[in-house]
């Protein structure tokens, strides 16, 4: 059986889980929650994650696990069939760990603050303070991709399905300025050409379209 | 030759990664940056850590930031058994969903409250203020139904963690022990054990310095 996947498709935690399984041709079970109804606070969604986010992991045994980053590590600790995603060696790995830390504290962060106002309707555009905490925030990844293909070094890893799924939402509100960010701007065109790369599109094609709907 | 540990004040994260180290018996060489001076924002500093953030980890030639990530290496590396961060997939998954959880809502709480006080002269915790620190101890008071420590029956990185930001969060915001007995229980039994002295001192002047503050 496989595991099941309680998400929400526009959602960019959800979608990282979605890129990392389908890089390893894992099927899961997916279970659409819509979080406008309040389907995530339900008694039996909270009995299963009282956090009540998305994505939230079902294994085929009944073990239950939230946080997207969390999810990614266990899935492919358990299903992939080699570790490149995220390496054994300790270095690499610790490295992976602050790239998606830095997503969970800071990128997801900064994304979710411009977000919900527009969300909750208590603003309708996107303001100077807006695009300068999205600028750091891409100035930081452009600062982390010196020297590198990739987010952490030679190899696509987990950190870049974390944060690319982060970031080309966070593009939809500020745009990365590929003058400013060369390095950023050609590691998301690397990271688009990834065959798995289009389990991102169609949440992030909602997301587009849901925020065109509020900003206009 | 021990690992470099960049610190400026004694914050959550950096009193996080001392208690691991302790428990682990392991020296750390600490490293104090002036942030009035902006130390960590200078141009040697950046080359070691372009997010400016501390704690900040030199181990011979690898430089890691980020508290979860270097708890997490020194325990792999240096450690000699398994126990504060657990080969077990799942009970490591479960460390790790707390650790995101730390970094992702309870730390950004307690900045949001903390800065305006530190920064912009607040001189009061607001209702709202209360509700988001409510809001996290009681996500906590859920995860620690039915278990003695935060992931389970052992102590991990992920207590370590969540220890240091919710005893700074418990200075501005007090847990009220009827509402949260989960929480409360879980922070008696961390501050017995020994390596809590390495969260004592910082948290210490920590809050002289905020009741200073709010006064
Ligand atoms: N760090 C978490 C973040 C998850 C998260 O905040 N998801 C949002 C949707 S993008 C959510 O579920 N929000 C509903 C809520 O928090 O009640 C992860 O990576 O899974
Ligand atoms: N998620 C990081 C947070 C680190 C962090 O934000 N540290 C603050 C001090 S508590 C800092 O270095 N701020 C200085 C800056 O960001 O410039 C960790 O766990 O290490």
């Amino acid at each position: 059986m496989a595991p099941t996947l309680y998400m929400m498709p526009p959602s960019p935690p959800v979608r990282a889980v979605l890129i990392t399984a389908k890089s390893i041709g894992l099927d899961l079970e997916l279970k659409q929650l819509n979080l406008r109804r309040g389907d995530h606070k339900t008694p039996e969604y909270l009995k299963l994650n009282p956090q009540h986010t998305v994505p939230t992991l079902v294994d085929d045994d009944g073990f239950v696990l939230w946080d997207s980053h969390a999810i990614m590590v266990y899935l492919l600790s358990k299903y992939a069939k080699d570790d490149s995603l995220y390496p054994q060696d300790l270095r690499k790995r610790a490295v992976i760990d602050q790239r998606m830390h830095f997503d969970s504290g800071v990128a997801f962060a900064v994304f979710l603050r411009i977000l919900y106002p527009l969300i909750y309707g208590e603003k309708k555009t996107i303001t100077s303070e807006d695009t300068k905490a999205a600028e750091e925030v891409y100035s930081f990844l452009e600062a982390f991709l010196e020297g590198r293909q990739w987010l952490t070094g030679d190899f696509v890893t987990i950190a870049d399905y974390s944060l690319i799924a982060t970031t080309s939402s966070l593009n939809v509100l500020v745009k990365i300025d590929p003058v400013k960010y060369p390095k950023l701007t050609a590691w998301v065109k690397n990271v688009e050409k990834l065959p798995a790369y289009e389990a991102n599109k169609p949440g992030l094609e909602k997301f587009i379209g849901y925020v065109k709907s509020i900003l206009g | 030759m021990a690992p470099v540990l960049y610190v400026t004040h004694l914050t959550p994260p950096v009193r996080a990664v001392l208690m691991t180290a302790k428990t682990i018996d392991l020296d750390l060489e600490l490293k104090k940056l002036n942030v009035e001076k902006r130390e960590h924002k200078n141009s040697e500093f950046l080359k070691l850590n372009p997010q400016h953030t501390v704690p900040t980890l030199v181990d011979n030639d690898f430089v890691l930031w980020d508290s979860h990530a270097i708890m997490a290496y020194l325990v792999s590396k240096y450690a000699k058994d398994d126990s504060l961060y657990p080969n077990d997939l799942k009970q490591r998954a479960i460390v790790n969903q707390r650790m995101h959880f730390e970094n992702g809502v309870a730390f950004p709480e307690l900045l949001k409250i903390l800065y305006p006080i530190i920064h912009d002269g607040k001189k009061t915790i607001t209702q709202e203020d209360e509700i988001a620190a409510d809001e996290v101890y009681s996500f906590l008071e859920a995860f620690l139904d039915g278990k003695q420590w935060i992931t389970g029956d052992s102590v991990t990185i992920a207590d370590y963690s969540l220890i240091t930001t919710i005893t700074a969060l418990n200075v501005l915001v007090k847990i009220d022990h009827v509402v949260f007995p989960n929480l409360n229980t879980w922070m008696k039994k961390l501050e017995q054990l020994p390596v809590y002295e390495a969260n004592r001192k910082g948290l210490d002047s920590y809050t002289t310095h905020v009741k200073l503050l709010l006064r």
